[in-house]
């Protein structure tokens, strides 16, 4: 059986009322969906309490997904609105973004620069853009499968993705040899 | 695509454990809770709903109740009793009173 497969039963399964389905998926998922929301929100601390409430509301509205969607850009989207509810709500970002920098400061003799530079890079980034970037670039999500999961339109996806990667490229001092 | 793998490279280091048992069961344990309530919730509707569609037909129920009791009782006695066993040993409320899961 394939990994998508084996995503639709435990689907099926957990839609049925499976507690040990959705946990297989939660195994299976979590991965991905921590590293996304840990490069979006840049405190690692506050992503994993965001992919706990995530797949929270996913079992609550698993009864949702259609048959064959994929699983991980379903959790990622819902990943995302928590991440923007969140900022929204506590009107956090600014708090945030010193907490980031204030982690960062305390990091700095353990990481690489290039690594610091990129975390940087990225915290510097638009929120969309940042979203855009996490999935496209570092979780080779395709640029259809990200615009599913954060509900942007196509062009606006590989839009901030593009502009996404310009930055980060500069910021890290590398040639784009894509351009 | 240097560049790109350059990039792929340093995001790695980002990426949690690809099995963490102790987030699997702290989010699930969540689940168990958030589960648990619900179930709580719904009994304690059903009983209240129960409570007051009895509380309104008791006056007519009441005489026909009485009338079929004598015979009756034995029978539904070890119907509920079969219930409860149902419930409190096998599946849970909602799907065994058919309102899905």
């Amino acid at each position: 059986m394939g990994p998508a497969s084996l995503d639709e039963a435990l689907v099926a399964a957990a839609q049925g009322g499976s507690a040990e389905a959705f946990s297989r998926l939660v195994e299976r998922h979590q991965q991905a969906l921590r590293a996304f929301l840990r490069r979006t929100c840049g405190d690692w601390a506050q992503a994993d309490d965001l992919a706990q409430e995530t797949f929270l509301a996913a079992w609550s509205r698993i009864g949702r997904l259609k048959a064959g969607a994929s699983v991980r850009a379903w959790l990622c989207g819902i990943g995302y609105n928590k991440h923007l509810s969140a900022v929204r709500s506590a009107g956090r970002e600014r708090a945030r973004a010193s907490v980031y920098e204030a982690d960062r400061e305390t990091t700095q003799d353990a990481l690489p620069e290039d690594r610091l530079a990129l975390e940087r890079a990225m915290a510097g980034l638009p929120q969309e853009q940042r979203a855009c970037v996490a999935l496209c670039l570092a979780a080779e999500f395709s640029h259809a499968e990200a615009a599913e999961a954060l509900g942007m339109p196509l062009g606006t996806v590989k839009s901030h993705v593009s502009r996404g990667r310009a930055r980060l490229l500069q910021a890290l001092g590398v040639c784009d040899d894509a351009s | 695509m240097q560049a790109d793998d350059r990039l792929k490279a340093l995001f790695a280091h980002d990426e949690p454990l690809m099995r963490d048992p102790a987030f699997a069961t702290a989010v699930m344990e969540r689940v168990m809770r958030r589960r648990f309530l619900e179930d709580v919730a719904l009994l304690c509707v059903v009983s209240l709903v129960g409570g007051a569609v009895f509380w309104v037909v008791w006056p007519t129920l009441q005489p026909a109740l009485v009338a079929v009791s004598q015979g009756l009782a034995p029978a539904l006695g070890a119907f509920a009793m079969a219930i409860c066993a149902m419930v409190i040993l096998g599946g849970r409320p909602s799907s065994d009173l058919g309102l899905g899961t």
